[in-house]
């Protein structure tokens, strides 16, 4: 139990927390961070082996399109915890964080869950012309997820590989509470559509909403084309426009006067 | 909100060019795109702070600023190493004093197809490959690892961020002027592509919410009441809850926040009954497995 190792955690910690989205987005893999843990606990060989382990491993499970993989901010701190100070083989180590990187995605469930209700500050400091707001509403943010984070990784270093035990039963108790939020945040960008939608969509438009529906399920579920989806609806989308763009060009002209025929 | 009601701006003189400083500072605050990243609106807040520098130099009219900020707090969702071109893009639409309708269904056109080439070309493509290369380097005991990584990761996604930004500024510049020649059909234009990616966001993102309901069935295959759905209409649940809060916000006058308080109890409510699909274990015990 060291006070300067502690503090130094939480510190790079919560650093790393606000990170894995923003800053950098580069300093939080594991690559980089273990051998920064590690240096804080000590021993930076063991962080670059399980920074290097632990990013071969990750490769292909990234945080790609709002799905959130166990969290690999909280693995990388723990699995250095473990390998350090509880002298766990690494393999060992990657394996018993798991519990902790999973607690990290409920952390992070939970903050872009209360981050929703905190728009409408966001709103009103918009509607008001209000720089200084929209900053607060950022540093708000960054601070929920750091804090959090830290107090994860300080609850490992001080209760060790003991902590597992207790976050396994919290987590099985709570799975269907984390498993209900996570639900309630798959449906909540569908209050975002909507409030696009309030003003974007006239009632000569509908065709065309419920087209792009069609479009992107389509291109979704072919393997080929389902990375691409967005593009390719981007590309028939573009088309439409230029149509629509050529007709509406048309009918003004009509509306002003009749087409002219160019004598 | 009055300034919500606004279609365009009241100061339509266009703004002077953004100089190279502010750019260049919106540039480094584009890192922060997704500091206040959340359920609703995913990077909105972020956005909007990043390009604030100039916002504030173009819209010297403070109701117009307001406008301008709150139509930027609109849903967005786009790949953080290649926002600048959408930045670049929405700024040159802004200093232009374009119609407000048009700068809506161009950000977001523009930001959700770049979602997908940007994760697949950086987190498919460039990470693996680094990994690769450096991770071994790493395990081998050797500073040079991480050292190598975070020096070709971050410096392609910094290079990436400025160049993306000078360039789909001008080049927004030189599409604003053309259009302006038939703004009201380009508007039209505009709002269709946009209405279009919004139907295609809905299906896109909305796969998750998904029935979670498999009842065993003998030694037969279990029966998924999703799979059902699905005959009917792929993403029906998707849909459905997208035109239930348009019509909550848009004819009941609900507030956001109302809606978002609505999904917390559908979704903790479903799931402490096992409905909603996401392999935890229900708090009420059901005569079903969830998956």
């Amino acid at each position: 139990m060291n006070i300067v190792e502690i503090v130094l955690l939480a510190i790079v910690t919560f650093f790393f927390a606000i990170d894995q989205f923003s800053l950098t987005e580069i300093v939080y893999r594991p690559i980089i961070a273990c051998p920064i843990i590690g240096a804080i606990l000590g021993d930076v060989n063991t962080g670059l082996v399980v920074g290097g382990t632990y990013e071969l491993m990750m490769v292909g499970n990234m945080p790609v399109g709002g799905a959130q993989p166990p969290n690999a901010v909280l693995g990388s701190v723990v699995a250095m915890i473990f390998a350090v100070k509880a002298k766990m083989d690494i393999n060992a180590a990657l394996g018993a964080c798991m519990i902790f990187a999973t607690f990290g995605q409920y952390v992070v469930t939970l903050t872009f869950t209360i981050m929703s209700g905190l728009m409408a500050k966001a709103d009103k400091a918009a509607n008001e012309a209000n720089p200084k707001g929209i900053t607060a509403v950022l540093n708000t943010s960054m601070a929920i997820l750091g804090t959090l984070f830290a107090v994860i990784a300080i609850l490992a270093y001080v209760g060790g590989t003991a902590a597992s035990g207790a976050l396994q039963s919290l987590s099985e108790n709570a799975s269907w509470f984390m498993g209900g939020l996570s639900a309630a945040g798959g449906m909540m960008r569908f209050v975002g559509f909507a409030v696009l939608l309030k003003i974007m969509l006239s009632n000569d438009l509908w065709g065309w909403l419920l087209a792009g529906f069609a479009t992107a399920l389509l291109f979704g579920n072919v393997e080929a084309t389902a990375s691409a989806c967005l593009i390719l609806v981007a590309f028939i989308g573009v088309a439409i426009a230029l149509l629509d763009f050529k007709i509406t060009s048309i009918e003004t002209k009509a509306a002003q006067g009749g087409v002219s025929d160019g004598i | 909100m009055e300034s919500n009601a606004m279609t365009s701006y009241k100061d339509t003189t266009p703004a002077a060019r953004l100089d190279k400083q502010t750019l260049n500072k919106m540039v480094w605050r584009s890192c922060q795109l997704q500091a206040a990243f959340n359920y609703e609106r995913m990077q909105s807040a972020g956005w909007l702070w990043a390009i604030l520098p100039g916002l504030e130099k173009i819209h010297t009219n403070k109701d117009d600023l307001a406008a301008s900020m709150t139509h930027n707090m609109d849903f967005l969702n786009t790949h953080p190493f290649f926002v600048t071109f959408v930045m670049g893009i929405v700024l040159s639409m802004e200093q232009q004093k374009t119609d407000i309708q048009t700068i809506r269904s161009v950000r977001i056109s523009t930001a959700a197809p770049l979602g997908g080439i940007g994760d697949a070309l950086f987190w498919y493509t460039l990470i693996p490959i680094t990994a690769g290369l450096t991770a071994n380097m790493a395990i081998d005991g050797s500073i040079m690892g991480p050292i190598l990584y975070f020096v070709i990761a971050f410096g392609v996604e910094m290079v990436l961020r400025y160049a993306l930004m000078y360039w789909s500024y001008n080049l927004g510049l030189t599409a604003v002027k053309m259009m302006t020649a038939n703004a009201k059909a380009f508007t039209h234009a505009a709002s269709v592509l946009g209405v279009f990616v919004v139907g295609a966001l809905i299906s896109n993102y909305g796969g998750g919410t998904k029935l979670g309901i498999s009842i065993a069935n003998g030694e037969g295959d279990p029966i998924v009441i999703q799979n059902y759905l699905n005959m009917i209409l792929p993403c029906l649940i998707a849909f459905a809850f997208t035109m239930m809060c348009y019509v909550l916000i848009k004819k009941k006058n609900w507030t956001p926040v109302k809606c978002i308080a609505l999904f917390l109890v559908i979704g903790i409510v479903g799931a402490a009954f096992g409905i909603w699909a996401g392999g935890y274990t229900p708090l009420v015990p059901v005569p079903w497995t969830v998956i």
